[in-house]
């Protein structure tokens, strides 16, 4: 008969708070930390979240300060609307597909991937763990972003109307979505691929160029309703295309929130999938 | 039964694991058993399957037949259970070069769970890192990053080690510090240590016991001693000095004692009929025909040569012979 010793909890069990939720957060906390130590990155994502709307707001204050009859003001509700296009849907889309990559690809890369598994817990958990991680980096470099359009907003606005408390927050929800959305796919992806280079390329040339340009084919008729972006610009405040939202493909709301959650979920479960069965 | 691990099943052991990459087979057949409280060397030359094993037995990729189980719970069926209390180095040890050591230890401590936080400066100031904890792994030496993945094994406070090829990158002093504190695991700790490596000095310094393994096979295993002495066990052989070489060599040659005596550079090179016990006899039959020995020393036969003689043997021979693995038992 086998004698039996009572031993550390095993990894896959409750934590010594008795709470899975406690292990959870702990990995939370050990995925954002490696996201938040990962400069390079981080100083990527910021410049493309944040510069370009700074750009934006220089450019339009020396046109206007140049000629104030032909430019208007550089803040004010229409440039807000141009801003939040531009850091919404065109390059804090690019911020958070790096931030999902590094993400996804983070401990394969490092060779670390293989040390977490023989701790002994569930490769899904340690998939699971990055997608918090990269959520709240993304959160947090795409809100100092809305911060600076905020601030260019009202401080440049002279005589022009400011946009509404809704408006606002709208439009800190819409970027939340969209950025989360795309950086939630590329974490999926990345774990996929496990290569980061490949994964930055192939997500970049999708949001960039494949997925602008089947919008654009017409004869895809309603099949453009499964692209992302259509319904990630669905649910945006202001205009960006020529359907009844911000998509150029007309979309119900029950549509467009089901082609994300579909795209959310494809891409979670290969995710998830190659995580647990690649050799480590 | 999560939190509970049988003490008394055998640290590791394996049954028939084979390991198929397409066509070629890395792993074959292989039976280990790897008994609790002992240092294992898992020995063989570059390419013989060593880490593949390895990865096996840590569920990092699949076997494609036979059966594991480690620490008592079957692998890759409790995999979580198993590796709870293992600590594992395969390969070369690798980090997020970004990040600090202690950092690095905080990652997989709360992979581990949330009690192992506690265990992390104590782990870096067993491996002598305490003070450079906070500098940047990729500022570390190869040394270094081998003395802070022995921290991260100790993160789980390991009935089990399976370290490959450990003292890689270590300088000497390294390799003694490293030495004595496997030994002080398993004598003082009641560790098990399960050690890869392709350095027969180094296996025969640190273990108690091995197994050796060529080309997916294991060839031979048991306590080092047994294995150093060869399947011909009962092979005890005498070393002895005597002032009359031809009187020795003509009363030992009808001597029911032993097998063999011939002529050597230190006098004669005896091979013992029975137990070491019966060099007691020659020594007495020596006496008695009046030769007077001045020498008698037991030839310590090294793993060194006996991990020669069974991989040459190998290379001449043809699969079907090679595939019979011989067994020292303990």
């Amino acid at each position: 008969m086998s004698a039996i010793s009572p031993t550390a909890p095993a990894p896959g069990g409750r934590g010594a708070d008795g709470s899975p939720l406690g292990i959870a957060a702990q990995m939370f906390g050990a995925d954002f930390l490696k996201l938040r130590k990962k400069r390079g990155t981080l100083i990527w994502a910021l410049v493309l979240a944040g510069a370009p709307v700074l750009i934006y707001f220089v450019v339009s204050v020396i046109q206007h300060s140049s000629d104030p009859h032909k430019y208007g003001p550089a803040g004010g509700t229409s440039n807000f609307a141009d801003g939040l296009r531009v850091i919404a849907l065109f390059f804090g889309p690019l911020a958070a597909l790096l931030i999902g990559v590094e993400a996804g690809t983070g401990d394969a890369s490092a060779g670390v991937f293989r040390d977490l598994v023989v701790t002994g817990r569930a490769r899904v958990a340690l998939f699971a763990s990055r997608v918090p991680a990269a959520l709240a980096m993304c959160c947090a470099v795409m809100g100092t972003s809305y911060g600076v359009l905020l601030l260019g907003t009202f401080a440049f606005a002279g005589n022009l109307p400011t946009p509404t408390g809704a408006l606002i927050l709208n439009g800190l929800g819409f970027t939340l979505l969209s950025t989360g959305v795309l950086c939630v796919v590329a974490v999926g992806f990345a774990s996929l691929t496990t290569s980061k280079p490949a994964s930055i390329i192939a997500l970049i040339a999708w949001q960039i160029v494949a997925s602008p340009l089947l919008v654009s084919i017409s004869s895809l008729g309603s099949a453009r309703r499964g692209l992302l972006s259509q319904a990630i610009a669905h649910f945006s405040p202001v205009h960006t295309g020529n359907g009844g939202h911000g998509d150029t493909v007309a979309l119900s709301q029950g549509t467009a929130l089901l082609v994300l959650i579909a795209w959310l979920a494809l891409f979670l479960a290969l995710g998830a999938w190659r995580t647990a069965k690649m050799d480590a | 039964m999560d939190s509970l691990i049988a003490v008394d099943s055998a640290a590791i052991e394996t049954q028939g694991v084979t390991k198929r990459f397409g066509a070629r087979t890395a792993i074959d057949g292989v039976d280990l058993y790897v008994p609790r409280g002992s240092a294992f060397g898992f020995l063989g030359p570059n390419g013989a399957g060593k880490t593949t094993m390895i990865r096996m037995l840590l569920g990092l990729t699949h076997a494609s037949a036979g059966s594991m189980s480690v620490l008592g719970h079957p692998v890759p069926a409790e995999r979580g259970a198993a590796l709870r209390r293992v600590g594992a180095i395969v390969e070369e040890p690798r980090f997020h070069p970004n990040l600090s050591g202690r950092e690095n230890l905080r990652i997989v401590a709360a992979v581990r769970g949330p009690e192992v936080q506690a265990r992390i400066a104590p782990a870096l100031v067993r491996v002598g890192l305490a003070e450079r904890a906070d500098e940047k792994v990729k500022k570390y030496s190869l040394g270094m990053r081998q003395r802070l993945g022995v921290a991260r094994c100790l993160l789980a406070d390991p009935l089990l080690l399976i370290l490959d090829e450990p003292t890689n990158g270590l300088d000497p002093a390294g390799i003694q510090q490293f030495r004595e504190m496997i030994r002080t695991m398993v004598e003082h700790e009641n560790r098990t240590i399960f050690l890869s490596s392709h350095l027969l000095d180094e296996v025969e310094k640190i273990c108690d016991h091995a197994a050796i393994v060529d080309r997916g096979k294991v060839i031979a295993q048991g306590p080092i001693a047994e294995l150093a002495r060869g399947s011909d066990g009962a092979r005890n052989e005498l070393i002895v000095g005597v002032d009359d070489v031809e009187l020795a060599l003509g009363t030992l040659g009808g001597s029911e004692f032993v097998r063999e005596a011939r002529r050597s550079d230190e006098g004669l090179r005896v091979v013992l009929s029975g137990e070491p016990q019966s060099a007691a006899q020659v020594n007495a039959s020596l006496v008695r025909a009046g030769v007077a020995v001045v020498r008698l020393e037991p030839v310590r036969h090294s793993l060194e040569q006996r991990f020669l003689e069974v991989t040459s043997r190998l290379e001449g021979a043809p699969p079907e012979r090679s595939a019979q693995a011989e067994e020292v038992k303990a």
